[in-house]
Formats: structure tokens, sequence, C-alpha cells
């Protein structure tokens, strides 16, 4: 839904660290109409609102007709809604309904909306898209995570809420947890599609979590939401994405009800929080190799390596400035391949220095350390079974969308 | 109370109440006007005018008798329903009707051009604010969607922006923003502060000396807390010693309110409380993180952050509190170089870490070397302690002078809360 505000105002911002007192502020406009407090998603700001009369779809296909030949017109058919490969010709069996900008409930007809059983069959041919198809993986990945947002979007304007749709709204976000990941491995330049994933995942995050605190008012809980919650902690892991999460973590945990925070999945993600920002590398890799679950360690993974580089900084500022330190050592410690951690020293612009006795060493007290621009590639892990048959599963061919666990 | 009222003394309360709003605009008078707007105050006027209104139903018919073109008929005739509502704990309804009303009063408030009326602004910000939360509780307790806070928060927002303005009304903007941060605050949306301390900071027309002193202890107060969230921590000690400092000292429930932040970020700038603050104050959940500091108890610390785990979440001090540990870590190992010292004061400097596992171990805490090692380099590396590390006769080598730095050294003297 696009009325506040257009191109999708992310809260999620790369590299931007908001602050409180805006400078550059025009003394003209005295102050802003705050955005609604569920600004992020794309669900439920108007539900709340008395005056919102909800629409109920009539639209009997995946796509509506007029939709259909609209695009089949105008050439404006993905490649998966093309029957037998042509571009000018679709079908009701394979068209979606794409997702509009400028779409309001307000200039919407019956007749383009479809009902709920109608978006779960949708939904389900999705899914069911993203496992066979051989398409390269970014391609699937942008129809499928536009089409979902489509989803929402129908969903959202009848109103429609029940656990049904928490449980496609929890599958949404399994996707954009892992394509975040197969997102990073493809092999072109995928950062900008990496960040808009982040941007559609965080939105739906949110609208999560309005829903199950909505289910919560009628007792009902879903055992899932332990981990669900302790995404949005993962998520603000990270020196670029701690002030652009919106909220301060501690504002977000006031609001969480005390059994949420301590649902083992919490308790695990508050942990990695805290030692990650005290630096404590030692436990954060024994805890992420004995606890982290599979979805967890695709937003975790992310961030090993600002853990890594800043073990190496210690080690390398608090060394005896006589005695350099032993890489292997810190290598087992840090779950990374010797040659990795070589490879991590030279983008810092850390020295190493060979030893016939004791391999590779870190010479302490060195200087020129510099955060690489380019970021880290992804390396394996090592020294963990757990952490290894992950990233097996990650780095297989075939796709995961059935491995949820 | 209600069936002891004839019609007649009903019908007299109410035009009586009528007149007395509509006299109370036409003369400006602030004060005469003010008392008759609380709508949630069990004021002995205001009680027994709802009696009266349930008593004499046909009390519309009044006000198109009264109006003497004076345009507050819409003020009154949804004021009276709020006080009627109220008055039969129908608070939704309370709500609603109250809004309708404090949206017509604001319309003539913008267009007076004194600021006579700024008072009565207030008492309309805060009834709003206060039957919005009965509303949400009876929402709740039916099973609906609470909304009528955010509504009130949208309303404020109008309310602010009419104060906003070069003129003399804009002395009442920090009173609605604190209206609108309590709000916020209960809302649990506190990132929609952001806009209205951006308006009061840096707008041209706002002088924060004009402002009355309540409201900027009570604006520096939630300021302060929202950067406590944020962990900065020198802006958080400025603006909440600012909220005690001029604070009533008679008001012990507030200087609680802000103790409780204010403490957490003095314990992470090192400056410790005294005992006998905690308690006068009653903010004992501090008692056992202050000692663990002093004495470098971990187990202490994390003894503390369980049994006061929801109180502290709930508070949003918990992450502040847990990043103590660093603090209680440097401590210990200040601990086992001053007995060092005493044993052998050539050979202190240097603790092995065996030393130190062996100093956990007898806190129950279980820690290898690697650990230690880590934990060690940390402290070196933030500048905890100063000295280095040997990794293959894993021992700890302290500068000779002035090993443990102490955490305000920036700050000039170790400041002492005087009260």
């Amino acid at each position: 839904m696009s009325t506040r505000g257009g191109g999708g105002r992310s809260e999620f911002r790369r590299g931007r660290r908001g602050s409180w007192s805006g400078s550059g502020v025009d003394a003209e406009r005295v102050f802003e109409i705050p955005v609604s407090s569920s600004g992020q998603s794309d669900h439920l700001p108007e539900m709340l609102s008395d005056s919102f009369v909800p629409i109920v779809g009539t639209c009997p296909d995946m796509c509506p007709e007029n939709e259909r030949i609209r695009r089949e017109r105008l050439r404006d058919l993905s490649i998966f809604e093309r029957l037998d490969g042509n571009p000018r010709k679709t079908s009701s069996a394979i068209a979606v309904k794409k997702f509009c900008r400028t779409l309001s409930s307000m200039h919407s007809q019956m007749s383009e909306v479809r009902p709920f059983s109608v978006l779960q069959k949708s939904f389900k041919y999705l899914f069911d898209l993203l496992q066979s198809s051989e398409q390269p993986f970014e391609a699937v990945h942008a129809f499928v995570s536009d089409r979902l947002r489509s989803i929402r979007q129908d969903l959202s304007m009848q109103r429609i809420h029940n656990d049904q749709v928490i449980i496609m709204y929890e599958e949404m976000v399994k996707f954009h947890i892992i394509s975040h990941q197969k997102l990073l491995r493809c092999r072109e330049e995928s950062t900008s599609l990496v960040y808009l994933n982040m941007e559609q995942l965080v939105k739906i995050l949110t609208s999560l979590y309005d829903m199950y605190s909505i289910e919560r008012q009628s007792n009902e809980i879903s055992l899932n939401q332990g981990e669900f919650y302790s995404f949005y902690v993962l998520l603000c892991l990270g020196r670029n994405n701690q002030k652009a999460m919106g909220d301060s973590l501690s504002s977000w945990f006031r609001n969480l009800p005390f059994h949420v925070l301590q649902t083992r999945e919490m308790c695990f993600a508050r942990r990695v929080l805290r030692y990650f920002q005290m630096g404590n590398y030692v436990q954060f890799f024994r805890m992420i190799a004995i606890s982290a679950s599979f979805l967890q360690l695709c937003l975790i993974e992310s961030i090993v390596n600002e853990v890594r580089t800043n073990a190496l900084r210690c080690v390398n500022s608090s060394g005896h400035k006589l005695q350099p330190y032993p890489l292997i050592h810190l290598s087992k410690l840090l779950m990374v391949d010797m040659e990795d951690l070589e490879s991590i020293c030279n983008l810092c612009s850390f020295k190493i220095t060979p030893d016939k006795a004791c391999g590779k060493l870190l010479p302490t007290k060195q200087i020129d350390f510099c955060q690489p621009k380019e970021g880290f590639p992804q390396y394996n892990f090592v020294g963990s079974e757990r952490l290894q048959r992950w990233q097996d599963l990650m780095s297989a061919s075939g796709n995961l969308f059935h491995f949820f666990e | 109370m209600a069936a002891n009222m004839s019609m007649g003394e009903a019908h007299r309360l109410i035009a009586d109440y009528i007149t007395r709003i509509s006299d109370a605009v036409i003369s400006q008078d602030e004060e005469s006007l003010t008392p008759l707007l609380s709508v949630s105050s069990s004021s002995y006027l205001l009680v027994s005018l709802a009696d009266a209104l349930s008593v004499f139903q046909d009390w519309s018919r009044l006000l198109k008798q009264a109006d003497r073109g004076v345009q507050i008929g819409e003020v009154v005739v949804h004021l009276l329903k709020s006080i009627q509502s109220f008055r039969l704990s129908r608070f939704v309804d309370a709500y609603n009707a109250l809004e309708k009303s404090s949206n017509a009063f604001l319309q003539e408030f913008r267009n007076w051009d004194s600021a006579w009326a700024l008072r009565a602004i207030y008492v309309v910000a805060y009834e709003i604010r206060i039957l919005a939360e009965m509303a949400d509780r009876e929402l709740s307790a039916l099973g609906k969607n609470p909304e009528k806070l955010k509504c009130a928060g949208s309303f404020l927002m109008k309310v602010f922006g009419a104060l906003a303005g070069k003129g003399p009304k804009r002395v009442g903007a920090l009173y609605v923003t604190c209206q609108l941060f309590k709000v916020y605050f209960k809302l649990g949306t506190v990132h929609l502060c952001r806009s209205v301390i951006r308006s009061i900071e840096t707008a041209r027309i706002f002088d924060f000396e004009e402002f009355p002193i309540r409201d900027k202890v009570t604006y520096m107060y939630y300021t302060g807390r929202l950067e406590v969230y944020n962990e900065n921590f020198l802006p958080a000690d400025q603006k909440l010693t600012y909220a005690l400092k001029y604070c009533r000292s008679e008001s012990e429930v507030n200087i609680r309110m802000i103790l409780k932040y204010l403490i957490p970020v003095k314990l992470s700038l090192g400056i410790l409380p005294s005992m006998w603050l905690l308690e006068k104050y009653n903010l004992l959940e501090y008692a056992n993180v202050v000692q663990a500091l002093k004495q470098g108890d971990l187990r202490l610390l994390r003894r503390a952050l369980e049994e006061y785990e929801d109180r502290f979440l709930r508070s949003g001090v918990y992450l502040v509190i847990e990043k103590l540990e660093l603090q209680v870590y440097q401590r210990l190992v200040k601990k086992i170089y001053i007995i060092q010292k005493q044993k052998d004061p050539t050979k202190a400097h240097q603790v092995k870490l065996d030393v130190i596992i062996k100093a956990l171990k007898w806190l129950e805490m279980d820690m290898d070397v690697d650990e230690v090692e880590c934990i060690i380099s940390i402290l070196i590396y933030k500048n905890l302690m100063k000295g280095y590390f040997a990794h293959k006769s894993k021992v700890v080598v302290l500068s000779k002078q002035g090993p443990f730095p102490s955490l305000n050294e920036s700050t000039s003297n170790a400041q002492e809360i005087i009260l």
C-alpha cells in the first residue's frame, strides 16, 4: 500500500545512521505529521481506522482478466507467465497479479481483487514454482517476491486476518531469509537485489509482529513466535544495521511480552547480541555453532566476518609486541580456514609473517588496519559439523525451500 | 444521586453550566473556563452535572437557547455528552465525544490571537490523553483493537501545530510535546517522538529557555530516556541530570523516576550511587549491580540481571546493565592485581590467566583460557586495562603505571548526586 509517502519508505537503510535532532530542517516546516505506528508494514495501517470498509474480492483467477489482457497487449509478461515462451500470450493458469504501487482500496474493483481461497492458491503456486523452476535464482526471486507482495496487498485491502494468514507471512519471511543467502551467493552483482530483499523482509516481519500481538489478545500463541521475533534481533546486529532498524532494541524489547523474550530462540538471539556487542568472539562462535537454527544462521552469517575482524583487531592491539600471534589458533576459534583468515587479514591490511614452527603469525601493534570497502567474500565454516551442514545445504544447487525446519 | 435530583434542578444545573462556559469564552476568562473542561476530574460540579444530564435527557435544546452568538455550540454539546458518558463509565463514548468537542475548541482557539486560553488547552490535551487511555482499556477488555490513544496522538499533533507559531501561544508547545511523549511511550512507538523533538530543538521560533520549568523537566526526562535507549550516555547524563536538578525536591515519585534511568547511565560512566540513595528511593534492583561492580563479582551481576530481568526489560535498561559486564571483569582483574601487590609488589603486574580462571571458578563461572584471553584482549583494546597479554606464556602483563584507567576520565571529577 503506497498511501504513506511514495517509493516504499524503507526502515532498513544500509549504512545510514538515524539521528535524533535532524540537521537541515526547514524552519518553516515546524512539525511533521508522524508516520503511523505500523508505518513500516504494508498490511495493517488501515485496519485500525473506523472508517475503513473492507471489500470482498471476486476475482476467480490468480491474475484478473483485465490485467492479463492489458499486460499481453503491452508485452509486460514475466518469463514465467509466457505461454510457450510467447511474450504476448499468457493464460489464467500461469499469470499472477502484479504488485501495484499506486493501488488504493478505494479505487479497486471487486473483480480485480482475489478472495482468500484464490490467494491461497496463488501462494501455493508461487512456492511450487520456486521449487521447480530452472531459471536462474535472481529471476525466480524477483518474480516470486513481487507476486507475493501483491498477495499481501490483496490481503490487506480485504482486511483478511486469521491464523492461515500468519502462516503465509511466516513462509514469506522464510523465503526472504533464504533468498538473502542465495542472492549473496549469486554469481552476478546483486547488491541492490539483496538490499530490496532485506527491505521486504523487514516490512513483512513488522506486519507479522502486529498480527502476533493481535493474536495474543485472543490468548492464542503461535508456536513459532520465538524464532520469528529472534530474526529481528539478529537483523540489528552489525555495524551497518544497528541504527537502521527503526526503534532501538531496548525500546523494542519494552513492548514484547515477557514470555516471548523468554523463548529459547529469543534467549539465544539475546545472548548472541551480548557476545557480539562485547566482542566475545570465543563464545559467539561457540554459541552459533551449537544453537543457531538454519534460518538464524542465514542472518548471522552476514556478520561473522565483522566478529572475525574485531577479534583480529583486539589481538593485534593487545598482544605482546614481541610475540606475533599464531593465526592457526585464532582460525580455530573463529571457525574459519587458515587460508581464509589470511584473506581476511589481507583485506584489512594486516600483515602476516610466516614461521616454520607455528605456521602463519600476526605481528601485533600494526596500525594499518582499514575496513575493506567492498566487504568480505563468504568463507566456509570449519570446525563445526552443524555449521558445515548448513553450508552444504546453502551451496547445494537445488532449491532449499522445502528444507524449512 | 441522580434519582434525587428534580427535573427543575437538573435543568438549572445544565443551563448554568452552559452559561458559564459561554461567559468565560466571551470575556476570555481562562480561570473560569478551565475547571469546566476537566471531564475526568471528580469535581462536585461535573459529577452533579453528569447526573443532571441523565435526569434531564432533552438537554440539547438548552443549547439552542443559550447560543448567544458565540460559536462554541459544537464544543459544548459534545463536551456534555462526554461528561455524561464518562460518569456512566462508557469511556469509549466519552472519548469520542471529547475528541469532537476538542476539535471544535481547537478551531476556536486558533482564531483567538492572544494566548488567554493556554491553560484551557492544556486541560483539553490532558483530558484527551487520559480518556483515550481509559477508552483503550475498555476496548481491550471487550476484545477489540485499542486504537483511541493513537487517535489522541494525532489530535495532540494538531494542537502542537496550533501552538507552533510566532505568537505568544508558542510557550505552550512544550507542554503538549510532553503529553505526546507520554502517549508515544505508552503506545511503545517512541520513534514517533523524533519529529516533535526536531521541531522543538531546531525550529527558530522556539527558545527553550522561555518554556516553563516544569515542562522543561518533563521534556528532559523523556528525551533523556530516549538517549538511554539509544545508549548515548553522555547526552543521557546531561538531560537526566538537568531533570533531576530542577525537579521539585518534594516530588519523591518523580525523583525516583529520573533516578531509575540516571543510575544505569552513571554506572556506565563509572560512577556508583551510594546504598543510601538506592534505599531512600527504593531502587534496590540496582543494589547487587553496584556491589558487583565494586567487587568484580560477575556472578552477582548475572544474578541481578536474572532476578530483575522483567523489570529491567520493561524499563528499557536491561541492555545497559548487561553491558556493565566488562567493567566487572576489569574490577576482578584489578582485585587480583591488588592482592598480588600485597604479596609481592615486584611481580604484581604479571597476572597469570590461570589465576583469573581460578578466580572465576570460585565465582562459579566456568571459563577456559581462550575465553579469558579474549576478554583480556577486549579490556586492553577498549582501554579498560593498560598492558598486553603474552599468548605463549598465558600471562597478562599490566602497565606499571595506572594499569586500570577509570572510565570517567573524560568527565572531570566524580560527581555526587546531591539532593
